[in-house]
């Protein structure tokens, strides 16, 4: 572990430079272990569940994917970085109305993978279709994805449309005593 | 209202198990066996020591020495003399950092000599065996057989004896978060900090694994990022802490995705015989022959079987049955709880093979259910009363919409029918203490909140309701296991409704305390006023914290414990004849649900497009935990149903460790629209007359998606998952399988 060259880049607007990182050190362990910032999630490590998710320039990637190297002189994003933005409250408050939000693993790399989308289509924001579509990366092993397509409806403040999964719930008398 | 843990969580702001470390951490991976069957010749360390970094190997060697107790030969904690199944944990390399962790497992040099495997039960028993096959059988974990009656009598008798085999297929559990723990040893402290549903169910475990009395093992519940029956058991922890016991170091273990398809606990395959006999049109009797795969589990310890073969009666009224079953010690990974262990299987089986009788003899199943389910007042086949249960009421209600979808479906679809029935883990005692302190009313949990909202939100609802206050003035506060108060652990459906129970008392026994004290006579009522809990009587209000004692608030409060230990009612009927272990039902819980799916007939590929579900609520405690259960149980459900299969390859490696090949449903897999119905009224043994919802769900959808493939394709696809594979193969009129008798 010694002789690695340092690796200078700007995580949530600061730039860091971190000592020795090795050439296949991923961009995940990087934030978590060498920086501190837990708030990405280690879920599969192979590029399957979205749980990872940073933005970097802006736009969302898996960072368990991404060689920690490759990001000398780029901008990283995480949850944290994001935390506090109107983009960012935005849609933490929708999940957290919408109850998208169970064991919550899942929930940051959704935030990052939503805000950038949104964020990349600057006017003309993409509609709900396009976003549900755009997640489908992204998984949730609790929720059934329901609560998550209302949290993404209130979001634009349109209705969940016909083709994506949209439930009803009534609570009613009828069991026999 | 909104869930406080929601936001902090979607911030990322939460630690989870594999976020945490401490100072002087040290990494430890795992060495695993690659075979399914082998003989450990030789472990040689050597190479993995001289990694630089490398702190400590820990190998089967090492372990009676450091053992208060040496370690079960049964239960091994390392592979000592054979590996059992791929992923079994052979060794531990613990070193300052990840990679030298890895690098090190990666120069352990173990040498195996690779023995046959029974990895295929399909392969091993393509019929039912004779029972002089099975008494020398090695391979026998369990046997269960129980009868009413004589089967073989009343098929002889009957008009018509429906006969199928069923098989099901490995699903794993998969939450999002995989298995983490964190071990400090101090002395005689044995401390860890852990990924778990049951904290205190782990720290019994690990006492017994490690032979140390409970009171020494501590063990912190975090943050769960999905459990659903994975994380009840000590996996990581006994491994960390032993390394921790020698290397005088914190220990972490995190699990990769691909260890946790290998070595965590899950559903193994099952094949079912199953016959059912008809007499002047009425279902008189049911045979149901299990071959379940428990993996490489352990003898003595298998309640599968038993608890999983009478659910494979459906809630059905029958003159006479008989239900037989193996439970076998194969070299697949152990058999582990999931979600309602083993019920969606069987009630695919037994619903599949219901409806397949009613459509063979032309009659509506749901009619044909009707006829014959389970009514309050009945006796199960087991001969325990049925108390109040929405079977029926929920197949009134599926007929309806299954009229409707019907009428309104496009050619070619088809809307299938099921019906699935839980007892729940209402017998598993918890214990509540509840602090009204001057920061609030405060309860104090050893589980941390899962995911299901029971434990931060369904628990401070059910004080805040005994009280009449809202909810918000209620918080959680988790402790460990040496200072929270006793539960089972979230688990069996239980938490709201059982725990809840305790809570409810706690709540009440303060309110009577208060009223005791609060000066005055009239009646009393409570309200909420800047966050704390306020006391008005005969005019008069004032904060609650006045009516503390000193010394209460010297020791941070006025505190109330209550405890609730239910009971499983009941004994097994007198007349059954039973040789192996069943179990008594507690609460009955019944699920109907209803699915339209379409079959591309080219590919066989089935979508679901409505789905409904009717469920038995008793009484639902928290609207918005119970709809999150309900919407998560039925999509994971669908998953089991269309795509989710441990798949071995010839040498008996799983060949699909992954989420990429291992497919979870997504978010564009979930029916477009989803019905769900709570139907109240049918009161359990929960808080309030609830009952249980985490499992109850998950448990139809199997089959009525299956069900709803036959209404549209005459064809019956008798084996999990549903792929386009098996699908096209039964339109094809491929192999129908016969079930039934001995060969
Ligand atoms: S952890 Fe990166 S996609 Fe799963
Ligand atoms: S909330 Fe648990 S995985 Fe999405």
């Amino acid at each position: 572990m010694t002789g690695e060259p340092p690796l200078t880049l700007r995580v949530n607007g600061e730039e860091r430079t971190v000592p020795e990182v090795a050439a296949d050190t991923r961009l995940l362990d990087l934030l978590r272990w060498r920086l501190g910032l837990k708030g990405t999630k280690e879920g599969c490590r192979t590029g399957g569940c979205g749980a990872c998710t940073v933005l970097v320039n802006g736009e969302s990637v898996l960072s368990c994917l991404t060689l920690a190297r490759e990001m000398e002189r780029q901008e990283v994003t995480t949850v944290e970085g994001l935390t506090g933005t109107p983009e960012a409250e935005a849609v933490q408050q929708a999940f957290a109305e919408a109850g998208a939000v169970q064991c919550g693993y899942c929930t940051p790399g959704f935030v990052l993978a939503l805000v950038s989308l949104r964020r990349e289509h600057g006017a003309s924001p993409p509609d709900l279709p396009t976003l549900a579509n755009e997640l489908g990366g992204n998984l949730c092993r609790c929720t059934g994805y329901y609560a998550i397509v209302r949290a993404l409806a209130d979001l634009l403040g349109v209705p969940v449309t016909s083709e994506l999964p949209k439930s009803t719930f009534t609570v009613e008398p009828g069991g026999s005593p | 209202m909104i869930r406080t843990d929601a936001l902090p969580k979607a911030r990322g702001a939460l630690p989870y198990a594999p976020d945490v470390e401490l100072p002087g951490m040290l990494w430890a991976v795992y060495v695993t066996s690659p075979h399914p069957h082998a003989e450990i010749r030789r472990v040689d360390t050597a190479g993995a020591r001289e990694v630089p970094g490398v702190v400590d190997v820990l190998t089967a060697e090492d372990l009676p020495g450091l053992l208060p107790r040496e370690p079960e030969p049964t239960r091994p904690l390392l592979a000592t003399k054979v590996t059992r199944f791929v992923g079994e944990p052979v060794a531990l390399v613990a070193a300052e950092n990840l990679p030298a962790a890895r690098a090190g497992a990666s120069r352990v040099q173990v040498d195996y000599r690779v023995l046959p495997a029974f990895t295929d039960l399909e392969r091993e028993f393509p019929h039912w065996p004779t029972p002089e096959e099975m008494r020398s059988h090695p391979q026998v974990n369990a046997h269960v057989h129980a009868r009413r009656g004589d089967f073989d009598q009343v098929a002889h008798r009957a008009d018509h004896v429906h006969r199928e085999r069923y098989q099901t297929a490995m699903v794993a559990q998969v939450p999002l978060e995989p298995h983490a723990c964190l071990a400090r040893v101090q002395g005689d402290d044995w401390y860890v900090l852990t990924t778990t549903q049951a904290p205190f169910g782990i720290r019994e475990d690990l006492a017994d694994k490690l032979g140390l009395p409970q009171e020494k093992v501590r063990v912190e519940g975090t943050w769960v990022g999905g459990g659903f029956g994975g994380k009840n058991e000590a996996l990581l922890e006994p491994h960390a802490l032993l390394l921790s016991r020698r290397t005088g170091r914190p220990v972490r273990i995190a699990l990769t995705f691909q260890e946790e398809f290998l070595f965590s606990r899950t559903t193994q395959p099952a094949i079912f015989w199953m016959e059912s006999c008809l007499k002047d049109g009425k279902l008189v009797a049911r045979r149901t022959r299990l071959l379940l795969d428990t993996g490489a589990s352990l003898p003595g310890r298998d309640f599968a079987l038993g608890y999983s073969l009478g659910f494979t009666l459906g809630p059905y009224r029958l003159e006479s049955f008989e239900l037989e079953g193996y439970a076998l010690r194969t070299h697949r990974p152990p058999f582990g709880p999931h979600r309602a262990p083993l019920a969606p299987q069987c009630t695919f089986a037994s619903e599949g093979h219901l409806d397949s009788l009613a459509r063979d003899r032309g009659e509506d199943p749901v009619e044909f259910r009707l006829r014959h389910v389970w009514r309050p007042g009945d006796r199960t086949a087991l001969g325990q009363p049925v108390g109040p249960f929405a079977a029926e009421a929920g197949l009134r209600r599926a007929r309806e919409t299954a009229r409707a979808w019907k009428a309104s479906a496009p050619p070619g679809h088809g809307v299938g029918v099921a019906l699935g029935f839980w007892s729940t883990g209402t017998g598993a005692g918890g214990e509540a203490r509840l602090t009204l302190s001057p920061e609030g009313l405060v309860l104090l949990q050893g589980e941390r909140e899962i995911g299901n909202g029971s434990i931060w939100q369904g628990l401070p609802e059910v004080v805040a309701a005994t009280l009449g206050v809202p909810p918000a003035i209620v918080s959680v506060r988790y402790g460990d296991t040496a200072h929270a108060p006793f539960d089972s652990g979230v688990w069996g459906s239980r938490t709201t409704a059982a725990l809840g129970y305790a809570v409810a008392k706690a709540a009440e026994g303060l309110r009577r305390e208060l009223e005791r004290r609060a000066p005055g006579s009239g009646p009393v009522s409570f309200t909420a006023r800047d966050g704390a809990l306020t006391v008005a009587r005969e005019g008069r209000s004032y904060p609650a914290t006045d009516l503390m004692t000193p010394e209460e608030r010297a020791e941070g409060g006025l505190r109330v414990e209550a405890k609730h230990y239910g009971k499983n009612e009941g004994t097994l009927e007198e007349g059954l004849v039973l040789e192996g272990e069943m179990f008594p039902y507690s609460d009955l819980i019944a699920s109907v649900h209803v699915a339209e799916v379409s079959v591309d007939r080219e590919t066989g590929a089935v979508k679901v497009l409505r789905y409904a579900a009717f469920q038995d609520a008793g009484k639902v405690v928290n609207p918005p935990g119970y709809r999150g259960q309900v919407e998560g149980a039925i999509v994971m459900g669908l998953g089991t149903a269309l795509t989710e299969e441990g798949l071995l390859d010839p040498e008996g490696h799983l060949a699909n460790p992954g989420l990429l090949d291992y497919r979870i449903p997504t978010l564009s897999d979930p029916p477009p629209e989803l019905t769900i119905v709570a139907l109240e009224g049918s009161l359990g043994s929960g808080v309030w007359g609830s009952k249980g919802v985490g499992e109850p769900p998950i448990i139809p959808v199997p089959a009525a998606v299956a069900n709803a493939v036959a209404d549209a394709t005459g064809a019956r696809v008798t084996v999990l998952p549903l792929t386009p594979e098996r699908v096209s193969q039964a339109l094809r009129g491929g192999a129908r399988d016969p079930g039934g008798g001995r060969r």
